[in-house]
């Protein structure tokens, strides 16, 4: 097979699950991933998080060898992916868009995934149709959106697959189905650990499971840190816009708004002196979840973009 | 019970503390493991464990191989000393300084502090 | 954590399936419902056979029984749709099965090959079935109306074995030339096919009229005389080739679509 790397491979890519330089793909003139460059820890639970078509999926298919590079490397287990069954046996990837043969019903999906997924546990599978109360024995066709995505939800969990990618997982899924994937997954994870890459645009819930963050906008990495280390490393101070103008004078303005004479800003972290400092100035200190922190982000980004163009 | 402006795992940390303090684990009893600490918050376990074992590592926790985690003779003692320190800071000087604000004096502050204690 | 020292080497790790499982679970998904690729046509076929079989009954009565009554059926088409019904079995299981194993994470190559052995399990199963219902035309001779159903198709007075052939081949034929249409289209979707369609008819009629401009319509004739029925089905399996190797290239660098 064609595994034979044309350049000695990178230092440190054994201890990686994922290594990814200088990544491009191009479909005809536009630009999906622009020289994209990360790594994923082994048996960490990443969040890939973005806009609608900032990317987010191409990254995914580039990594699974469902699509091909224009430019870059792509090292999966320390081997390029596509075309690569030494490496795409212990990979795993879940989309909102994937398609099944439409005169199977969701058993013959559960009978053959076994095949191909070594680490298939079946009894966790049957627990998770009860857990999803999945009818197994009608058509997929004549599935419901939440049901058709159960099925991913299910696949992707019990095969167990060393590295797993669940791209948008759960549209129609219920928020109480919803919270059974995540309770499975936390439960099965802490028992099985492996690699798990979350994309998804519900951020606020997923985001205490996560535990490093990738944020990709208009094809680039814009924030690539450990979940934990990001809480806490925006606030926004809400008061008279004078005194906020004030005390964000000469900071990195993440967001901003203003209503008459109330003004809000988002900036960095503060200290505690800075705390109390704005405290004690009548201003109004709250947390940004990551949620917020990503929307900011981006619609900062989005505006830099356009006034670049 | 997770608030979102600071890291996760100083929260699962400060909250063993509290239950340490409170008597909820007693010295030399076990408590939960990490596993059951991120299934209960719905975080990540990892997360958890760097919590537990911040714990570890300033003495408040302690590991027996293959059985769990114990809270460490004398761990309270050592929270509530630990705890007093910060109370000054973080407690004492606000409640001055917004007393300042609305011109109430030592004693009437004294007074009110006397009353709720009682309560 | 020990996990971090197995997860290091993951992809040389241990045992891993050789090709021949990773083809053979390929050919296994493809059966896992077989209704499409194969029972659905055998009843079609069914149902063709048993309509016809009551218009011979009609036949039969209403010419007094006579002994010709139905002599023409060794010339019917019907069951030639069985073999050009191939065509949409392999084209319509490619573009289902394509984006879902490779969801599995199945490599093109396997899937292909898994594919393509699924297309030679199947094409021996029919020819299989082709041969006994044949077998049992002539034992009852012609279902007792000396009518022409599955023999129909074997051409001229060949040998059993020479007929099974042609029907084996004639299989393989569409089967494959249905995989390079489905490749086409999973890797450029309809214009892909327009564009394949035009090269193709442009490629015909060059071939026309280069025989016709040097007067070679004599010689293509002889051709077929000389070669006859079992070497011109020979010379399909040529074609059949390379419909099968296009096809392995052209779905080499497809992407799964939405």
């Amino acid at each position: 097979m064609n595994t034979t790397p044309s350049a000695p491979p990178p230092s440190g890519t054994g201890d990686l699950v994922v290594d990814v330089r200088s990544l491009t793909k191009r479909f005809g003139g536009f630009t999906a991933l622009d020289d994209v460059s990360f790594q994923l820890q082994p048996d960490m639970i990443h969040g890939l998080l973005g806009r609608n078509g900032a990317g987010k999926t191409t990254i995914m298919q580039l990594l699974t060898g469902q699509d091909f590079a224009s430019h870059g490397t792509v090292n999966v287990f320390g081997e390029r992916p596509a075309e690569n069954a030494a490496v795409l046996e212990h990979v795993c990837f879940i989309k909102e868009s994937q398609r099944y043969p439409d005169n199977f019903k969701p058993k013959h999906v559960f009978r053959s995934a076994p095949w191909f997924f070594e680490h298939w546990d079946a009894d966790f599978a049957a627990r998770l149709i009860d857990d999803f109360r999945l009818p197994v024995d009608r058509r997929i066709k004549k599935l419901s959106r939440g049901q058709l995505s159960a099925v991913g939800v299910i696949v992707g969990l019990a095969s167990r697959a060393p590295l797993t990618f669940f791209d948008e997982p759960y549209l129609g899924l219920d928020a109480v189905a919803r919270q059974i994937f995540y309770d499975r997954l936390l439960e099965d994870y802490a028992e099985h650990p492996r690699t798990i890459v979350l994309s998804t645009h519900l951020i606020d819930e997923v985001s205490n499971m996560l535990e490093h963050v990738l944020v990709i906008d208009e094809g680039r990495i814009i924030l690539d840190e450990d979940a934990d280390d990001l809480r806490g490393s925006a606030t926004t101070v809400v008061g008279s816009a004078s005194r906020v103008e004030e005390f964000v004078a000469g900071r990195d303005i993440i967001h901003r708004e203003a209503i008459g004479g109330l003004a809000s800003a988002t900036i960095g972290r503060l200290t505690p002196d800075e705390r109390r400092a704005a405290t004690s100035a009548g201003l109004e200190l709250s947390t940004v979840s990551l949620q917020q922190l990503i929307v900011h982000l981006t619609k900062v980004s989005d505006k830099e973009f356009k006034e670049a163009a | 019970m997770i608030d979102d402006g600071r890291p996760i795992f100083l929260q699962i940390a400060e909250q063993i503390e509290n239950d340490i303090i409170q008597g909820t684990y007693p010295a030399e009893s076990q408590v939960p493991s990490t596993n059951e600490f991120a299934a209960f918050h719905r975080i990540n376990p990892a997360t958890a464990g760097k919590g537990v074992n911040r714990l570890v590592d300033e003495g408040i926790l302690y590991k027996k191989r293959g059985i769990g985690m114990f809270v460490a003779a004398g761990a309270r003692e050592h929270l509530i000393a630990k705890r007093s320190e910060g109370f000054r800071h973080e407690y004492v000087q606000p409640l001055v300084t917004e007393a300042a604000k609305l011109g109430i004096g030592a004693d009437q502050l004294i007074d009110m502090i006397r009353k709720d204690m009682k309560q | 954590m020990t996990t971090i020292a197995e997860t290091q080497s993951v992809a040389r790790r241990g045992a891993h399936p050789s090709s021949t499982t990773r083809i053979w679970r390929v050919v296994k998904l493809q059966f896992t419902n077989s209704w499409n690729i194969l029972v659905l046509p055998v009843l079609i076929l069914g149902a063709i056979f048993v309509l016809n079989y009551a218009i011979w009954v009609i036949a039969f009565r209403s010419s007094d029984m006579s002994e010709n009554a139905l002599d023409g059926t060794q010339y019917s088409g019907s069951t030639i749709f069985i073999f050009a019904y191939m065509l949409v079995v392999a084209i319509q299981a490619i573009n289902l099965t394509f984006p879902f194993a490779l969801g599995y994470g199945a490599t093109r190559r396997d899937y292909y090959l898994g594919t393509s052995l699924t297309w030679l399990i199947l094409s021996a199963i029919l020819t299989l079935g082709i041969a006994i219902c044949g077998q049992l035309e002539t034992w009852t001779n012609g279902w007792g109306l000396r009518a022409t159903f599955f023999n129909a198709v074997y051409f001229g007075d060949d040998s059993f074995a020479a007929r099974m052939f042609t029907v084996f081949a004639a299989f393989l034929f569409f089967f494959f030339v249905g995989t390079a249409s489905a490749a086409v289209y999973v890797r450029w979707r309809a214009n892909g096919l327009i564009v394949a369609g035009l090269v193709l008819a442009v490629l015909l009629v060059g071939a026309v009229a280069l025989i016709s401009f040097t007067d070679s319509w004599k010689g293509v004739g002889e051709w077929f005389a000389v070669t006859g029925g079992t070497g011109v089905v020979a010379w399909s399996l040529v074609v059949t080739a390379i419909a099968a190797v296009t096809g392995f290239f052209i779905l080499r660098r497809a992407t799964p679509k939405s």
